[in-house]
Parts: C-alpha cells; structure tokens; sequence
C-alpha cells in the first residue's frame, strides 16, 4: 500500500520525516535493516530541495511503496528548477583532510546506499521527481541501475 | 532527537540521531572541546552528512593544534557510512564490540 505525506520546506520537518518512515515501516512489516539508509537518502535528498530551491514555499511530497524486498520512495517537488541529483559528481575521498568539504557528501552516499535512483523533470508543470529504491541485503550494495536527466518535456 | 555530553575523563557521548536539524547544536558542543578526545558512539543512531560536516570541521581544528577526535563503539551502519566517506582515513575508528 502506498504511504504518502508532505512536508514543510524546513530542516524542522527531519524528525517528521523518520517518524513517517518509522511508522510506514512498523505498518507494512518491512525489514527495519534498510531504515537508516531510506532514512539517510530522504534527509539528503529533502534537505537539498530545502536548501537549493528556495523561491518556492510548496511542501515537499513522499511516497514510500512496498516492493519485493525493500522499497520505493518517490519525492516530489513543485514549482523549482531543474537539478538532477544523479548527476552530481561524487567526492573524492582520498584528499588529505585539509582539502575535504562536507559538500556533495550526502548525494556521494546515497549513491553508494541505494539500488537505484531515478530522477525526472517536467518543464510544464516546473516539477521534480526522485524516485530511489533500497532493497534488503542480498542485493547489491551502490547503484545497480543509475539512470537520470529524464524530462518529460523533451 | 540528540544527546551530546561531556562523559567521564573528558570525553564526549553522543547518541540518538545526528542529522541537518541537530547539527547547529552538535556543532556549538564540539566547538568548546579541546586536545585529543574520545568520543563514544555507542548510542549514536544515525548520522547523516549534515553530522559528518561537523566531525569534519571539529577533525580540522583539532588537528590544526595537536589533538584529534578519536571514534569508538562505531556501529555497523555508522561504520558503513564513514568508510563510505572516506572517514576512515581522517578518524581513528574504533568498532563496537
């Protein structure tokens, strides 16, 4: 069954966020193993279109669906540019610590968390869409399919 | 929700969740400690890199005088995370038993 909520535009709304996927969870009975990484994926992902889509005050949608094995989230975001998180570029991680930022860190793990991430721009309607799915273990760890840049417009 | 103390011996104990909303206020905690510091992870939940930001530029000012933070009672799942990061490299890592 899908499980859908939406949420105000402020790091405030985190700790609703986990309580929604706590109790999405709990619901479905599905393997709490794989909750801090959707977790982790959500907060990354929100806290991006908090910080970088600022001339819109819509709320940001999730929808969490059971799959076989795991999960599919899909957040969606109204009335913002277009950024495609799948094409960010990763960290370098090797770089002594004097060269490290904090920057790009939480797209860098979530690529590494997830099994896949989708993400789709509709000109029209200036809407964004992240769809990711996190499986059990057994599964690959990283992106078994890394897919992007989709707009429905072209 | 996060917890952040100054433990025995002078070390720090963290637990709960370290995300975007809690790392203001880990960040001004970290902010007063000094010298080559223990921190225990043990009840450390969750962290996101909102909190490995603050790690990080905690990691940077300790360093910059001779000390460091030093990670112990590291879950799996916080493990992952600063290997995923490289942070293994930059923090000495100690893993729960």
């Amino acid at each position: 069954m899908t499980t859908s909520a939406s949420f105000k535009r402020s790091f405030d709304s985190i700790a609703e966020i986990f309580a929604f996927t706590a109790a999405m969870f709990e619901r479905e009975g599905i393997d709490k193993q794989i909750l801090p990484a959707v977790d982790l994926a959500l907060e990354e992902l929100f806290t991006n279109m908090v910080k970088y889509s600022t001339t819109t005050t819509q709320p940001v949608q999730v929808e969490i669906v059971p799959i076989a094995s795991g999960v599919e989230v899909t957040l969606t975001d109204y009335d913002v540019e277009p950024f495609d998180v799948t094409k960010a570029p990763d960290v370098d991680i090797t770089l002594p610590i004097d060269a490290r930022h904090p920057g790009g860190l939480g797209l860098h793990l979530i690529r590494r968390l997830l099994d896949s991430i989708e993400y789709e721009y509709t000109k029209e309607v200036r809407r964004s869409r992240i769809t990711f799915r996190k499986m059990h273990s057994g599964g690959p760890h990283g992106l078994a399919t890394h897919k992007g840049g989709t707009n429905a417009s072209d | 929700m996060l917890a952040i103390e100054f433990g025995p011996e002078g070390g720090v104990v963290i637990a709960g969740r370290l995300d975007a909303s809690e790392a203001p206020r880990a960040q001004s905690f970290f902010d007063q400690v000094q010298g080559t510091v223990p921190v225990d992870c043990s009840q450390l939940e969750y962290i996101s890199s909102a909190g490995l930001g603050v790690l990080l530029k905690t990691q940077k000012r300790l360093l910059g005088s001779g000390g460091k933070l030093k990670l112990t009672g590291v879950n799996s799942h916080l493990n992952d995370i600063l290997g995923y990061s490289g942070f293994d490299q930059i923090f000495e890592i100690e893993r729960a038993r």
